[in-house]
């Protein structure tokens, strides 16, 4: 029962250092709490689905899955084709979001079977895939597009004839998405249906929970052993989370990028993955265990920072770098402490587990 | 007879053989298309000799079964310290050089230490924590490098007076320090012998470390902890030394850099270079938890090939310049392979 | 027999994808809709252009073009419903009209000419593709960059 309590204490440690952080930076940023509160509820939809399909890898015992830029990468693919076919609108997301999935589900396939071969270092594994599939994905974009993929536009294709452009507009999507059904609340806007989209994705979580194959992944995070004991086929089970991991980012990068309006193409993915695990433990979720609250939490309170810090930065020194590197800093902190805390926590257990062990031999 | 070529073809793995493969291939085509092989030989000697240091500093810390160095940015976060340091005091041409090492060096231990306490907490979970301290340390000092007091007008903006620069030329500094001692110039080859004898001397001084009795103790500590802790061998403190060493390594290794390259490369310059580093000592044969001097050389070569042989060779054989996205995924196809491996776990 | 059933579900679930996709493909093509105010000719007869014209998309005003003006708008898939509010000498009173047309499918930019198009000429007559004419600074190669660091400054 105490031990549980430390336990609480110290996940709520991470959110409660940035309630602190938030607090002492907002009144030095100098913004309105209107203007924060429309940033933060933009931020909300833009970021959270990204941020949710976190949550089964971890669900499985993966660990922080670093190869959600998979997805984001499959998205990239499927909206600049999209861009091309001048399907635009909603129904452009749409299309964009199936022809995602094929992509993403063999990208999700291909990491998950590496994953299986690094069991217990999944997390640098999934984090070094990443590098490597943004290696093919340079391969598919770079030189691919316009030469065997067909590309008709030359205001996506380089000058050269193939390849694609550093930026591809998103204009003809542009907030399609948060516009539709967006309402305003006192001066700030809410996009209503993308948080509808993201509620029904909660409640789907929720549900995937109960099925199954949620409790065989949750059986399998918990200990692969006795699952597969259990009669659970372990490495099927494993992929299966990878993929459908991989296939909601990519839904989650398709919400993200028609926000914002435009695609860079080759940088666009490169950091997401990042910035959704720092926001996630930033909630209060650790490798181990993390809840849908922990995802809005970590919204709120990570980006609030994201915000906050530059300006409270540039107030304090009078350089608004500082307050740049401050929040990447502390972006990378954060993962740092929640992974020793993970780390940490494992050995306390397992060493716990060996006394028992050892105990219970010595009373025999 | 077959199975044992089966074998051995599987230890020396797929990636490897197909990287190697490429390399021969490439050096081959390379008259053919009309490059000219003497400057692409005298590239890949100036090339390894900038980068051998901070590829031989992967090995202490894989001995000791701490894993892949991926933390080597906080050992060339000490690097930068002591080359800025050192400048910053006045210090000049190869005095300079020999300065910077020498500030380099507390802090490269003390950060070293602090380090390897905190890899002694979390074995296991080595190499994705190493990211992140190397990650952690890169942006902490980002804003270090703004704020500290420098003043060499050298180094510092011009404009503001103050916070460093991204890049600071190190000419009338230690650019060349070690390269231009005793240099060999033979027609359009060029070698580096002074830089090269003292990555000899460094990596001879780590062969000699490991055949001691500590060394001995550090390869027991990293093929099987329970035996070496069963042998009466502390082993945090063996893990702690192997960290500090791979430390103090990163942090020379960056400064050798320096001295070739010419320019002093801050902020977010350091984020991914142990990446390239990890990746080279794999290529030549090393695995997660074992690696050898030969390793290093060999890995170098062939990682440092690639990356000068590839633009030209590509370039002008097809016309476009993959050279960027083969090294990507030649690097990384390689860590993942290494990750793969089933290694006798170290914990 | 379970397994077949889950076949015969996958092969459904899968076709009304792609049914979707296809829907998709067909609502969301989207055009870009050039009105020309400008007289023309055709089978030698020649067209005046009008005083004013304003054209009216979805309750929203898209387009004000006087006599010899171009305006443009944006149309998510293949018919063109408009209202075209006219104004024939200036002083007079705007007559309005309601105009709907199919719009082919294959053609990112099309040409409207009004004259044309009210005088109740075929399509032919008053739709034509619209070329855009590449300008030589676009044309200047561009540095892509793949590997910098890039510090996200938004997210």
């Amino acid at each position: 029962m105490n031990d549980k309590k430390k336990i609480n204490l110290r996940q709520a440690s991470v959110p409660i250092m940035f309630i602190i952080i938030c607090i002492f930076c907002i009144p030095l940023s100098g913004l309105s709490p209107k203007m924060l509160i429309n940033e933060i509820i933009t931020r909300m939809g833009r970021n959270a689905f990204l941020i949710l399909s976190l949550l089964i890898p971890i669900m499985a015992g993966m660990g922080l899955n670093f190869g959600m830029t998979l997805g984001a990468m499959a998205a990239e693919i499927a909206l600049i084709l999209v861009c091309d076919w001048q399907i635009v609108g909603v129904p452009g997301m749409v299309l964009a979001a199936i022809i995602s999935v094929p992509i993403s589900v063999l990208l999700g396939i291909f990491c998950g079977k590496i994953l299986n071969r690094a069991k217990g270092r999944e997390m640098i594994t999934s984090y070094i895939m990443a590098f490597f599939i943004n290696g093919i994905y340079q391969i598919v974009v770079l030189y691919l597009m316009g030469k065997v993929i067909p590309i008709k536009h030359s205001s996506i294709k380089l000058p050269r004839g193939y390849g694609i452009r550093n930026t591809v507009s998103l204009l003809s999507m542009r907030q399609k998405l948060d516009n539709m059904l967006a309402i305003n609340v006192a001066g700030v806007k809410i996009p209503l249906l993308t948080f509808i989209i993201i509620a029904i994705m909660c409640l789907v979580i929720v549900w995937f929970r109960r099925t199954k194959l949620g409790q065989d992944m949750r059986a399998v995070g918990q200990d692969m052993e006795v699952a597969r004991d259990a009669g659970i086929n372990v490495e099927r089970t494993r992929i299966i989370s990878i993929v459908i991991s991989t296939v909601l980012a990519g839904f989650g990068m398709i919400i993200y990028l028609q926000n914002m309006g435009n695609i860079a193409t080759y940088t666009a993915h490169s950091q997401i993955g990042m910035f959704c695990i720092a926001a996630l433990l930033v909630g209060g979720a650790s490798v181990d265990k993390a809840s849908i609250g922990n995802v809005f939490l970590g919204v709120v309170l990570f980006h609030t920072m994201f915000i906050v810090a530059p300006r409270a930065g540039a107030y304090i020194t009078g350089d608004s770098m500082i307050g740049e590197y401050f929040r990447v800093f502390v972006s990378y902190a954060v993962i740092t402490v929640a992974l020793i805390m993970y780390e940490t926590n494992k050995r306390k257990a397992k060493s716990a587990a060996s006394m028992k062990l050892k105990e219970a031999q010595d009373e025999e | 007879m077959k199975d044992k070529i089966m074998d051995s073809l599987r230890e020396f793995g797929l990636p490897r053989l197909i990287i190697t493969g490429f390399l021969v291939l490439l050096l081959i085509m390379a008259p053919f298309v009309g490059a000219d092989l003497p400057t692409q030989i005298s590239n890949i000697i100036n090339r390894f000799s900038w980068n051998g240091i901070l590829v031989l500093a992967m090995v202490p810390m894989v001995h000791s079964g701490c894993g892949l160095n991926f933390g080597l940015p906080l050992g060339i976060i000490s690097g930068l310290l002591g080359a800025t340091i050192s400048i910053e005091m006045g210090f000049t041409g190869g005095m300079s050089f020999v300065v910077a090492i020498l500030v380099a060096t507390p802090f490269a231990l003390v950060f070293g230490a602090l380090y390897g306490w905190l890899l002694n907490k979390i074995k296991g979970g080595e190499m994705m924590i190493a990211t992140y301290v190397g990650f952690s340390s890169v942006s902490l000092m980002c804003m270090m490098w703004l704020v500290l007091p420098y003043h060499s007008p050298n180094m510092v903006w011009g404009l503001a007076g103050k916070g460093l620069r991204t890049t600071i030329s190190l000419e009338g500094y230690f650019d060349q320090a070690l390269a231009s001692i005793a240099r060999i110039e033979i027609g359009n080859i060029s070698i580096p012998t002074g830089t090269l004898i003292f990555f000899a001397i460094l990596a001879f001084a780590i062969w000699a470390f490991l055949h001691t009795k500590t060394g001995t103790a550090m390869t027991a500590v990293g093929s099987n902890p329970v035996f070496a802790k069963a042998a009466g061998i502390n082993v945090d403190r063996i893990r702690m030394l192997s960290v500090v060493m791979s430390t103090w390594l990163a942090a020379i290794g960056i400064l050798v850099y320096e001295q070739g390259f010419g320019f002093i490369q801050l902020y977010m310059a350091p984020f991914y270079m142990a990446l390239p580093a990890v990746s080279a000592i794999l290529i030549g044969g090393a695995s997660v938890n074992k690696a050898s001097i030969m390793n290093v050389i060999v890995g170098t070569i062939l990682f440092q090939g690639i990356v000068t042989m590839t633009p030209t060779v590509m370039n002008n054989m097809i016309h476009m310049d993959m050279s960027e996205v083969i090294r990507i995924i030649a690097s990384m196809g390689m860590i993942l392979f290494a990750l793969t491996r089933k290694t006798e776990a170290s914990r | 027999m379970k397994n077949k059933r889950q076949l015969i579900f996958r092969a459904a679930a899968i076709a009304v994808i792609l049914v979707i996709a296809v829907i998709m493909f067909i609502i969301g093509r989207g055009h870009t809709i050039y009105f020309d105010n400008v007289s023309a000719d055709y089978e030698g007869k020649s067209y005046d252009a009008y005083y004013k014209v304003t054209v009216i998309k979805d309750g929203e005003k898209v387009a004000k073009l006087a006599e010899d003006e171009r305006g443009m708008t944006d149309l998510m898939g293949q018919t063109l419903s408009m209202t075209l509010e006219i104004t024939d000498e200036k002083g007079q009173e705007p007559h309005s009209h309601k105009v709907s047309m199919p719009i082919p499918y294959g053609i990112d930019g099309i040409v409207i000419n009004v004259p044309e198009l009210m005088a109740g000429l075929p399509s032919q007559a008053y739709m034509s593709e619209f070329v855009p004419i590449a300008t030589q600074e676009e044309d200047t190669d561009e540095e892509v960059v793949t590997d910098e660091f890039v510090m996200e400054s938004d997210i």
